[in-house]
This record gives C-alpha cells, sequence and structure tokens, in this order.
C-alpha cells in the first residue's frame, strides 16, 4: 500500500500503528483515564449540522486566512507536539517542511527533538514556539530570547499541563523518554524493526531546547511525566504568563484556555489569541471539548482577541464548522502526526493536502467564498 | 438468499452486496467523508414518535397525493439516480415500468443510461428529469428540449452537486463508469460472473443524454465526482436557474436545497417545487439531514411550492413522519436500486408493494384515512 492510499486520519493511524512499537503508537493516540474527553473532542462536531446555500456561483474558494499577525493559507495548522522524532526519524523536520509547504504554521515544543535555531534554518513559512513555564527563570527568558533571534513569528504558553495527565495506556506500556526496553515493550520494538533501525542510526534522541539546563545527574531518561511534574512550575500564575507576553512582545497565544473568565482575562494580559484547548484529551478527562465551548467564549470575547479550536479536528468540515461559529481557525496535532508516522515529512504533506482538498470541495458544497463569509448562518444544531 | 426472502430495506441491500460487484455495490452504497451525514439521514426519523389515534373507522385508506400537478397513487416516487444499467442490465426499463405499474414519479438522470425518448414511449405515467447545468450550453438545450418533446412532466435541477463529493469508498473501490478493471476491482467482477456475462451481453453501456456532447478525448471512462468537477458549470447561479425555469415552461423543481433562505428564493424565481436533499450523504458530509431540516422549510414555503423530502426513507413511518411534518411527497434513490440490483423489475415491483404494503398498515394503525389527515397533531419529539 502506497502513502497515496491514505485517503483521510483513520487510514492514517492504521498505518502508524502497524509501523510504531505499541508503546509509541499508545503514547500519540491514548488520553487521560477513562478517554472520555478525547472522544467528545471529535464528536461534538456532529451536535450541529452544516446547512449549505446553493447556487451561490462560488468559482474558486480563497482558504486564506490570518492568526497570530501572519496570514496563512488554510485555516488550519500544525498544533505544537512534543517528541516528533519518536514517531518518524524525520520529526520536526518534517512537520516543520510539510506546514511551510503548504503555507500554514508549523509549531514547536517546547520538548522538540531538534532545536529552534535547527528549525528557523530548515523551514522559512511561519512558526510559533510553544513554551512552558520552567522552575528555572534563565530556562524560560533563554527560550524566548532565541526564538526571538531565530525568527519565530509567534509564542504560545502552554497553560493545561501544569501537572501531567493521568495517561493510563502509557503506564500500561510503560512508554518513557527516550523508549526504555521493558519485557512487554521488548516484543513491540522486535516486531516493528524497521522503526528500531531508523530510530538507532539517524541522529540521536534528544531535547535540544532544554538539554542543556537538565542537571547532569538526572538523565533525560525520565519519563516525560516525570519531567513535566519536576521541572514546570506548578505555581505559574497570570503574572508568570503576563511576564512571557511582555518579553516575547509578539503575536502570542495561551494554549489550553476553557472558561470564559480566563478567556477575559487573556485579554486583559495583552495575549493576541486563546487556543481553545483540553490538550487532546489527555491531561483533565471528563473536561469540554473546545468545539462545545466554543458559542461561549466567541459570544463572550470573539472580536476582542483570536480564537483557535484544538482538538478533535479529523475533517475539513470540522474546520469549517468551528469557523462558522465564530474560531479564526484551527489546529491538530494527533491530525498529522499518525500521518507523520506513517510517511514522515510526505505523510504529513499527503495529510495537509487531503485536508486542504476537504476544506476547499466543502466550502464550494457550502456555497461559500471566503473564510469570512462563514457565520453561524450555516449552522443548525440539533439540540 | 434470494428475491421471497427480501422483506424490507436491508433485505434487498444484503442481496444487492452479494449480486454486484463490490465497486458497484459500494458506489451505490457509500457516502461522502465519514458517512456521518448519511447515517443521520436515516437516524433522524428516530428523534420523533408517532402517536396515533383509535377508534376511526379505518377500512379504506387512500394514499394517493398530488405533486407537480400530478396526481400519483403513492405519496412517495423514485428518485432520479444515475447510471441505472450498471446496478441491472434492464436498468431504468425496470425501474420505470415498476413506477407505471404503482402509478407512482418515475425521476430519470440526465446521466440515465436509457435515454428519455424510450422511457416516454414505454411507460405513460409521470416522469421527471433530472438536469445538471452543464458548462456546455449545446447540451443543456439539447437535454431540455429532448424532456420536452418526450412530454416529461417535471424539471428538476441538481444544485448540489456542484463539485463532486469526497466518497472514499469510490476512491478504494477504483469506482469508475463504465467499470474498467483494476487489479483491485478484478478479483470482484470475477467473483461475480452473472453480473458480467449480463453487463457484457445485455447492450453496450450508454449515456445517451450527454455522450453525444463529451469532449472529444474524454471518455465517459470516468468517475462521478470527476464528471461533476469538470463537466458542470460551477458558477451555475440564480440567474441561471431562473431562466431555466422560464426555458423549461412547465413544472420546475431545485433539487438540493437546504436554507429556508434558498427555498424562499426558489418560490420567487418561480419553481413549483424544491426536494430537500442533501444528495443521499453524497456530497457535504456533516451536512444537516433532509427530515431534520424539514419542519422550518415548510413553515416558511410549504403553502407556495410542493416540499419534497427527499433522504434516509427506509420505511413507510420515515414517510408518514415527513407527511406529518409537511411534506408533500418523499422519495429515495437507495429506496429502490437495491431492489433492481438485486431483481431487476421483480425487485422494484417487491420493494414498492412492500412499502406501500407497510403505509397502508400504517395508516390504518395511526387512525388516518386520507394523506391530508396527517398533520404534526400526531408527532411528538423526543427531545
Amino acid at each position: 500500500m502506497s502513502l497515496e492510499d491514505n485517503f483521510n486520519f483513520e487510514d492514517f493511524r492504521r498505518v502508524a500503528k502497524k509501523k510504531l512499537p505499541a508503546p509509541i503508537f499508545h503514547y500519540i493516540d491514548g488520553g487521560s483515564d477513562d478517554e472520555v474527553t478525547l472522544k467528545r473532542n471529535t464528536d461534538s462536531f456532529s451536535k450541529c449540522d452544516l446547512v449549505p446555500n446553493i447556487l451561490a456561483s462560488v468559482g474558486e474558494p480563497d482558504l486564506s486566512t490570518k492568526v497570530l499577525g501572519s496570514k496563512i493559507d488554510m485555516p488550519l495548522f500544525l498544533s505544537p507536539v512534543a517528541m516528533q522524532r519518536l514517531f518518524h526519524h524525520e520529526g520536526d523536520k518534517a512537520s516543520a517542511r510539510a506546514a511551510e509547504k503548504f503555507g500554514t504554521f508549523y509549531s514547536m515544543s517546547t520538548m522538540a527533538t531538534s532545536s529552534i535555531e535547527e528549525i528557523a534554518n530548515t523551514a522559512s513559512g511561519p512558526k510559533m514556539f510553544q513554551i512552558y513555564i520552567h522552575k528555572t527563570q534563565g530556562l524560560t527568558d533563554n527560550l524566548i530570547d532565541r526564538c526571538k533571534s531565530s525568527g519565530f513569528n509567534a509564542m504560545c504558553l502552554t497553560v493545561d499541563t501544569i501537572v501531567a495527565g493521568n495517561r493510563e495506556r502509557d503506564h500500561k506500556w510503560g512508554f518513557t523518554t527516550p523508549p526504555k526496553l521493558t519485557l512487554k515493550s521488548l516484543m513491540s520494538f522486535a516486531t516493528h524493526p524497521m522503526w528500531t533501525i531508523n530510530y538507532l542510526t539517524h541522529e540521536k534522541f534528544q531535547l535540544p531546547n532544554v538539554s542543556q539546563f537538565v542537571k547532569k545527574s538526572s538523565s533525560i531518561a525520565k519519563g516525560v511525566m516525570e519531567y513535566i511534574n519536576e521541572q514546570y512550575d506548578p505555581a505559574m500564575s497570570w503574572k508568570d504568563a503576563e511576564y512571557c507576553i511582555k518579553r516575547w512582545g509578539g503575536p502570542f497565544a495561551l494554549k489550553g484556555v476553557m472558561s470564559v473568565e480566563d478567556a477575559k482575562r487573556a485579554i486583559d494580559i495583552g495575549a493576541s489569541a486563546i487556543m481553545l484547548s483540553n490538550h487532546g484529551g489527555r491531561q483533565l478527562d471528563g473536561s469540554r471539548a473546545p468545539f462545545d465551548q466554543l458559542e461561549k467564549i466567541v459570544d463572550a470575547v470573539g472580536g476582542k482577541i483570536e480564537i483557535i479550536v484544538d482538538g478533535g479536528i479529523r475533517r475539513g468540515t470540522h474546520v469549517l464548522k468551528a469557523l462558522s461559529l465564530g474560531a479564526t481557525a484551527c489546529s491538530f496535532g494527533k491530525g498529522f502526526l499518525f500521518a507523520l508516522s506513517a510517511g514522515g515529512q510526505k505523510g504529513v504533506e499527503i495529510m495537509l493536502q487531503r485536508m486542504k482538498e476537504e476544506l476547499r470541495r466543502d466550502m464550494i458544497l457550502l456555497g461559500k467564498k471566503n473564510i469570512g463569509d462563514l457565520s453561524k448562518e450555516n449552522l443548525a444544531f440539533r439540540d | 438468499m434470494s428475491l421471497k426472502n427480501c422483506h424490507n430495506f436491508s433485505d434487498f441491500r444484503k442481496l444487492a452486496k452479494r449480486k454486484l460487484p463490490s465497486p458497484i455495490f459500494h458506489y451505490i452504497d457509500g457516502a461522502a467523508d465519514d458517512e456521518v451525514t448519511y447515517a443521520r439521514n436515516t437516524s433522524a426519523f428516530d428523534d420523533v414518535d408517532l402517536v396515533p389515534n383509535v377508534l376511526r373507522g379505518v377500512e379504506n385508506v387512500d394514499l394517493s397525493t398530488t405533486i407537480f400537478g400530478k396526481k400519483l397513487d403513492l405519496p412517495f416516487y423514485l428518485a432520479p439516480t444515475a447510471l441505472q444499467r450498471l446496478f441491472h442490465y434492464d436498468g431504468e426499463r425496470a425501474v420505470g415500468k415498476a413506477a407505471q405499474k404503482f402509478n407512482t414519479m418515475f425521476g430519470v438522470s440526465a446521466l440515465a443510461t436509457v435515454s428519455v425518448e424510450e422511457i416516454s414511449s414505454m411507460i405513460n405515467t409521470p416522469k421527471m428529469f433530472q438536469f445538471y447545468f452543464h458548462k456546455d450550453r449545446g447540451l443543456n438545450t439539447s437535454c431540455l428540449e429532448r424532456a420536452k418533446a418526450a412530454k416529461f412532466d417535471v424539471m428538476a435541477l441538481t444544485v448540489d452537486t456542484i463539485t463532486g463529493g469526497n466518497r472514499e469508498r469510490d476512491l478504494r473501490t477504483g469506482f469508475t463508469s463504465p467499470p474498467k478493471l483494476t487489479l483491485a476491482s478484478l478479483f470482484s467482477f470475477a467473483t461475480k460472473p452473472m453480473w458480467g456475462i449480463n453487463y457484457l451481453t445485455k447492450g453496450k453501456f450508454e449515456l445517451p443524454h450527454i455522450q453525444d456532447h463529451l469532449e472529444a478525448g474524454t471518455s465517459t471512462n470516468t468517475s462521478i465526482g470527476n464528471y461533476f468537477s469538470t463537466m458542470l458549470d460551477q458558477s451555475m447561479n440564480w440567474k441561471d436557474a431562473e431562466k431555466l425555469c422560464a426555458q423549461w415552461g412547465g413544472h420546475f423543481a431545485l433539487k438540493g436545497v437546504m436554507s429556508v433562505e434558498d427555498a424562499k428564493r426558489a418560490v420567487d424565481i418561480g419553481c413549483t417545487g424544491i426536494m430537500v436533499s442533501n444528495h443521499g450523504g453524497r456530497q457535504l458530509d456533516g451536512s444537516r439531514s433532509p427530515f431534520d431540516q424539514l419542519a422550518e422549510i415548510v413553515d416558511a414555503v410549504g403553502d407556495k411550492l410542493d416540499v419534497i423530502c427527499e433522504g434516509g426513507i427506509h420505511r413507510g413511518t420515515h414517510m408518514l413522519k415527513a407527511l406529518s411534518l409537511g411534506a408533500k411527497a418523499c422519495s429515495g434513490g437507495r429506496l429502490y436500486l437495491y431492489a433492481l440490483a438485486a431483481a431487476g423489475q421483480a425487485g422494484v415491483e417487491r420493494a414498492l408493494g412492500q412499502y406501500k404494503a407497510e403505509l397502508e398498515r400504517d395508516m390504518k394503525l395511526m387512525g388516518c384515512t386520507k394523506i391530508s389527515e396527517l398533520s404534526r397533531k400526531n408527532l411528538r419529539f423526543r427531545k
């Protein structure tokens, strides 16, 4: 089966499952606790339906939109995701190059497996850096300053990972980074030899953005969860967020805002955007889906701050529903990660191509020429 | 399994699956993207329950209804569908004769495999011609004139196929028309020899309404999605529809209207009917189901033109629910296509007979003897 035979998210997920050692597949695929929120993130899009307009003489629709100070060619971009080299040996470089090709944002995680500078030299498209507030102030400042001098276009602060979520699939499979061989995972690595060979023969696995700050004594071979619990500052407050916004001085998003109250506060401290997100259902299970919460947020802060819907997006129609309700743009993580796992840069490009084709087709079928033409008039809720 | 074991929609579907090569079965059975809308088209009927009246003296039930100025013996008709000779070698001949037997309307597609002239000489019951707006204006005029000369009663302009839907089952099976043998489909054709023998021996596969207008070099060997995307005029607008309506000069309907606003406009340009339809879930996935949208449309324009509910209908009770909400009639494609594939004319007649029996039985159980006695008083929404 060739990569081109993958038509959608589910296809890529299936290939990724075949290609990846089980602990790694389940690290991507899993959510927290019972994965109720993970499932709802996508299901929530089915509670309303699109109502097309006919005979609208649309011609060729324009999919471009402006978000976080940059014009992007399609209203969907890549969310920041940690440790991409675990999923494919090309890692972040693959996603960054694919995003550049499609004229949309690539986002880099603090826990990326390439460095800020490396990515800046690799891809010239719009780039966002995702930052965590670390206990060591110097580390946070250092990251912000490096992004600035490397020409990153936007920054986001993740605010929903104060502690690590309870990802039970990771407990079950013994997921650590770099991967540690347990008896249980050994079988899986042995039965996916191509992944293992690629992993071992390409550049060494590291977290270059933070490696210099990790104490010699503590090995990076701690689980990510342990890293989050030890390095991220649970005392992070609105003041810290405001500090980052000031120090950065450019387009800035708070990633993981869910309440109306917090959305309003994000405006007050000078954020330019919020990413409505529950971290892909990987943190607080039972928390609200971004699309379920969108209308309330738009009613409260729409027009005053950009709203990005992050979570559960699998189809062009999901994006169009979010935009119709008032979102500025959407982003996805799993949506491109399975494609990355399946085929590196080529895989991500095919996935983005599919999404772009869907968006174009669905705009035509909806009878809309520009993203700005979408409105609540296009939606009917089932109630 | 044989025809005498087919008692409902899903039985016919099973038999059709056994008889048809898989690319052809999935062309009928499939829909767009994740087929969410396709599933909703039918499940929407479950959100409302029928409330019967008792002791009403119902020994004689009259199922007749009048649409487009024609009295039909049944409150539903056979929606136009393309390529019927692919499903059974008798194709439109079988369906037309069955429709005549039950005195209901037969919808003939622009992509029919039997000509309007032949159908007209074969049956004298009401006939609808379904029209696509092609880039080639000569082709448009030819279609209109031929249908007029053949004394068709109604012209329906399809407005929801501005571009082809994303039918992923067709992408996987490599469905084209006429069927092309790929390695993947070869096996399926080889295992259904009767279909293959009939297809090859019962007359050449043709598209008599459009084939003289295909550009040199364009073969009829194309996918339907590709036909929509390349041959139809994407700039089609309300002016074009109004002109066609006037040019036709008789009963004229728009097929695929979903929004109230568009329904009102259909009245303004002189339409005498609309089909509330999302093309059987085959175009824009995530779009609203006809039954979900029906009440709004009926409230807005029900007294000004004939509103027809098309999509997801598998049972007599589905029709009664739609008629109670205010639809003038129902129609469906898969409604008779599986039966056609299963057993040609005898299959379609058996299916129509069953729907008729269901309608009669259910009308009696509802305590109604005439379609006009159905009203919203017979319905309760669950919410």
